[in-house]
């Protein structure tokens, strides 16, 4: 039997994976890395960010065709091709995963496709399509993910009970659509489907919608939800779904009454769980936690010192970025460098209309743990751009440490927020304060301006707005 | 011109704004008091050096200020200096607030004398955020095993740049390469770590003070680098105890109470005169003894917020009631933290009197850089033979510890003896003072 010497092996290859194994090639180290996937990338090329943004960018023409009748430019009705779509977001999912295997060739990372098992500490196990390969390792890196969870009171084995990975491949538009869980997943999907013309109902258990993102960044879009779906549901708990003819009959407690309704198809959109079971993790030391996800230390090493964890089965935010940087981490830890994951700013971003994005503090986090701040707001209503982009329904908004007026956290809710809250990262990971943006100049008239205007609200002068009285 | 924060005393290179008592616009005398220093001893003014006008307040109350930091710019006589009263008024924050918001929570912007204050720094947030800092910075800080807490930001916010570090390290190996052996605190004990007490019943939490801090870390120095010996022994001090009863009446009705101590000061620096030794220090740098020819007695005092050692000059020169009076009015100026951080210095042998409270013998410890102290305990009657017969006796138990680098016992035992000699036959003349 033929057993394979590696410096590094990383198990699977998503944004994880692969960003530790081209950054670990480009370190010198000789790297094996393991999927089970033909098309390397991941969930989040195959079955998740990619994808969904793709189809949020395609439908979105759907969307701004109407608003622009009321601009006096109309269109016809859109015709819509399901075959076309597909074959446009596949081609993109194509090239990317292309991109990938380019690169590892050239890099000189070997890839090798099948399932991973790990025998002992220093060994793994791999299934290939030409039998098992061992693979005799310095250090492994687990990046296997997550993936959508299903309770088994929804598990009717019907196709028409969906989780992300199925409604991203749009087979059809139903015709009424239930989105369980109104997490980002749930928002952005629904979003898609109601754009294509399903009536989508969307169902929350707890009482708002995109939990983890302050309420004031919430509250456009679910203006905007209520709108765009047929209708939006919180405190409601779908109890169970049976198969029933061509459709799905699902039992759900509204205010504590229980409702039975008819949908041509469900989307189960209420978490993810980690793909941690089949890995052979019990023949290591590696330990997991009470949700099942694997326990890390700062540098992401887990209770095997051998073996490292990044991503989303290491638990945390469950977001490609930090996966990658988790990966750079581990990669300078196992080179020898003082890299740690403390203190790392981890932007979030939901791609819903509006979008919303955030990063370090939120106003509620503060709140919990008692942290006195400032919270500076500028509504976009003030802002010429948002104006022109037909859009003003967005906020700006600075956490702010008053002693030192330190910037801790950045939250934007409006047109493009993923793209603008990238300068709040740097301000929140520099220490930068909010005199440091005000003084910043801004060109104008872009979104980006609202950052500034903002942080002059926090100094009491901002041109656009008027300030909230004080300072 | 500007009035900066004076070299505040050896050792301190850091206060806190505790009251500022001038404002913006406002008219000051020379010598008037601009505001008041708080450092970890004391509470000390600043007086000005100039008559003139204020045209602006650089700091703000509770803010910490560094040897050279400007406080106030002053426009002298006759120069028509503007006081930019707009700007204060002005909606947005000057930079002078920006200074101050800055101090409020620790970091400073350092004007001279980049590395004077950093051996003390700490930053801390409310927030319980680390350090502002580039993501690049904290990586070289982690690789070089550096905590940026220590490090002081010059950055708006107290953010660190790559030229504080700098300027870190550079202090860091200028401790390092200095003659003078520099003790840090607790470096070579393991890292302490907490017990949670709370297992086995309720308990509360208070932190320590800055006085307590300063304490300790001076106590911690002094016990291990200093090799300690202490002598006991008792005095026979009944005449004395009578002879204060006799002259007590008469301060008290000058409103000072008059206790053991100035006596003790008295005899002590007659067998100090005759041993100079004891009132000398060891120069560690130099490689010499230091003798001085004052004699500036430390006396500890028990503060609320911990021990104090304020220091009553010239004792040689003064006589009993005198020194009295001015004792007691040091002890209560300390007691109200009001000591300048000038009668903090230059001690040559401290005294620690426990008898107002009780006590027998225990082992005080020196007060670096001086080279011995005294411990009394408290006089008690005891039985005492005298020429073969049993006599009752005010018995003082007196306890000197001292740097056994620059006295022997021999020494020790003799010193004692003039000290006993001189409190049980004390001259009715020093009371004439």
């Amino acid at each position: 039997m033929e057993t394979i010497r590696t410096e590094i092996v990383i198990l699977g290859a998503g944004p994880g994976g692969y960003a530790a194994a081209f950054y670990a090639a480009d370190k010198g180290k000789k790297v094996i890395l393991v999927d089970r996937a033909e098309r390397l990338g991941g969930v989040c090329l195959n079955y998740g960010c990619i994808p969904s943004k793709a189809l949020l960018h395609a439908t979105k023409m759907i969307r701004e065709v109407n608003e622009s009748n009321a601009r006096g430019i109309s269109f016809g009705a859109p015709k819509i091709s399901l075959d076309k779509l597909r074959e446009w977001k596949d081609s993109v999912l194509e090239k990317l995963a292309q991109g990938l295997s380019g690169l590892s060739q050239k890099r000189g990372v070997e890839v090798l496709r099948g399932k991973g098992h790990f025998e002992d500490s220093q060994t793994l196990r791999v299934e290939t399509k030409e039998g098992q390969k061992f693979i005799s390792y310095e250090k492994a890196i687990i990046a296997v993910g997550t993936k959508p969870a299903m309770p088994p009171a929804f598990d009717l084995g019907n196709k028409r009970v969906m989780t992300s990975t199925e409604a991203l491949e749009i087979e059809e538009i139903p015709k009424n659509l239930l989105v369980v869980g109104g997490g980002y997943i749930g928002m952005e999907l629904g979003t898609v489907y109601a754009a294509l013309g399903s009536q989508v109902v969307l169902t929350e258990a707890l009482s708002s919608a995109l939990v983890g993102a302050d309420s004031d960044l919430v509250r456009p879009v679910m203006r905007y939800a209520e709108e765009a779906f047929k209708e939006v549901r919180l405190n409601t708990k779908v109890v169970k779904m049976a198969t029933s003819g061509k459709q799905i009959k699902v039992t759900l407690t509204v205010k504590g009454e229980q409702r039975e309704e008819m949908y041509d198809r469900v989307l189960v959109s209420v978490g993810r769980v980690p793909n941690c079971k089949d890995l052979g993790l019990e023949n290591t030391k590696v330990a997991l936690d009470e949700k099942g996800f694997i326990q890390v230390n700062a540098q992401r090493q887990t209770a095997d010192p051998a073996i490292y964890a990044v991503g989303d089965v290491a638990g945390g935010a469950l977001l490609a970025h930090k996966a990658s940087k988790e990966a750079r981490i581990v990669v300078e830890v196992i080179t020898g460098e003082a890299s740690s994951f403390e203190d790392v700013i981890i932007p979030a971003v939901v791609f819903t209309d509006p979008e919303v994005a955030w990063c370090g503090l939120t106003e509620a986090e503060a709140k919990e743990r008692g942290i006195s701040v400032q919270v500076a707001r500028f509504p976009w209503a003030a802002s010429g751009r948002a104006l022109t982009f037909d859009r003003p329904d967005g906020l700006t908004k600075l956490i702010i440490e008053p002693e030192t007026e330190r910037v801790l956290g950045v939250g934007i809710v409006g047109h493009g927020a993923g793209e603008l809250i990238s300068e709040g990262v740097l301000a929140v990971q520099m220490g930068a304060t909010a005199k440091d943006i005000a003084e910043s100049v801004h060109p104008h008239p872009t979104l980006s301006e609202t950052l500034m205007e903002c942080a002059e609200v926090f100094y009491g002068y901002p041109t656009h707005t008027l300030a909230q009285k004080k300072r | 011109m500007d009035v900066r924060v004076p070299r505040l005393a050896e050792g301190v290179e850091s206060a806190t704004v505790a009251n500022i008592l001038v404002s913006e616009g406002g008219r000051i005398e020379k010598d008037q008091v601009i505001l008041e220093l708080e450092t970890e001893k004391a509470v000390g003014p600043i007086p000005s050096p100039a008559s003139g006008k204020v045209t602006k307040i650089h700091v703000k109350e509770g803010d910490e200020v560094a040897v050279g930091q400007v406080l106030i710019s002053l426009s002298e006589e006759g120069v028509a200096g503007k006081a930019p009263k707009e700007k204060r008024n002005a909606p947005g924050k000057s930079q002078a607030a920006d200074l101050a918001a800055q101090g409020a929570a620790r970091p400073v912007r350092e004007t001279s004398q980049p590395q004077a204050a950093q051996a003390e720094y700490h930053y801390e947030s409310r927030s319980g955020l680390p350090p502002p800092a580039s993501p690049s910075v904290t990586k070289i800080a982690r690789e070089l095993g550096i905590d940026l807490t220590r490090v002081r930001g010059s950055e708006r916010g107290g953010r660190i740049t790559l030229e504080d570090l700098r300027a870190y390290i550079q202090h860091l190996q200028q401790i390092a390469s200095a003659p003078r052996p520099v003790v840090l605190e607790r470096s070579e004990s393991p890292a302490p770590k907490s017990v949670d007490f709370s297992r086995w019943g309720p308990i509360q939490k208070k932190r320590i003070s800055s006085v307590r801090r300063t304490v300790g870390q001076r106590m911690y120095d002094s016990w291990s680098t200093i090799p300690h010996i202490t002598q006991f022994d008792e005095a026979d001090v009944t005449e004395l105890v009578a002879l204060r009863k006799k002259y007590a009446p008469a301060l008290e009705k000058k409103g000072t109470h008059l206790t053991l101590t100035p006596f003790v000061m008295k005899a002590l620096v007659a067998a100090l005169k005759k041993y100079p030794i004891f009132n000398s220090s060891l120069d560690e740098a130099g490689g010499e003894i230091v003798y001085k020819e004052y004699f500036h007695l430390g006396v500890a005092v028990d503060t609320e917020a911990g021990l104090i050692v304020p220091v009553l000059r010239d004792v040689d020169k003064k006589g009993i009631s005198r020194l009295a009076v001015e004792l007691n009015e040091l002890v209560e100026r300390t007691r109200a933290r009001k000591v300048s951080l000038e009668e903090l210095q230059g001690g040559t042998f401290t005294i620690s009197n426990q008898g107002g409270i009780g006590g027998g013998h225990f082992t005080p410890i020196i007060n670096k850089p001086e080279g011995a102290i005294l411990g009394l305990g408290r006089a008690v009657a005891k039985p005492v033979v005298k020429k073969g017969k049993i006599e009752t006796r005010m018995m003082l138990p007196l306890c000197l510890s001292y740097d056994h680098r620059l006295i022997d016992g021999a020494d020790a035992v003799r010193f004692m003896n003039e000290l006993i000699q001189a409190l049980e036959n004390f001259p009715q003349k020093e009371l004439k003072g």
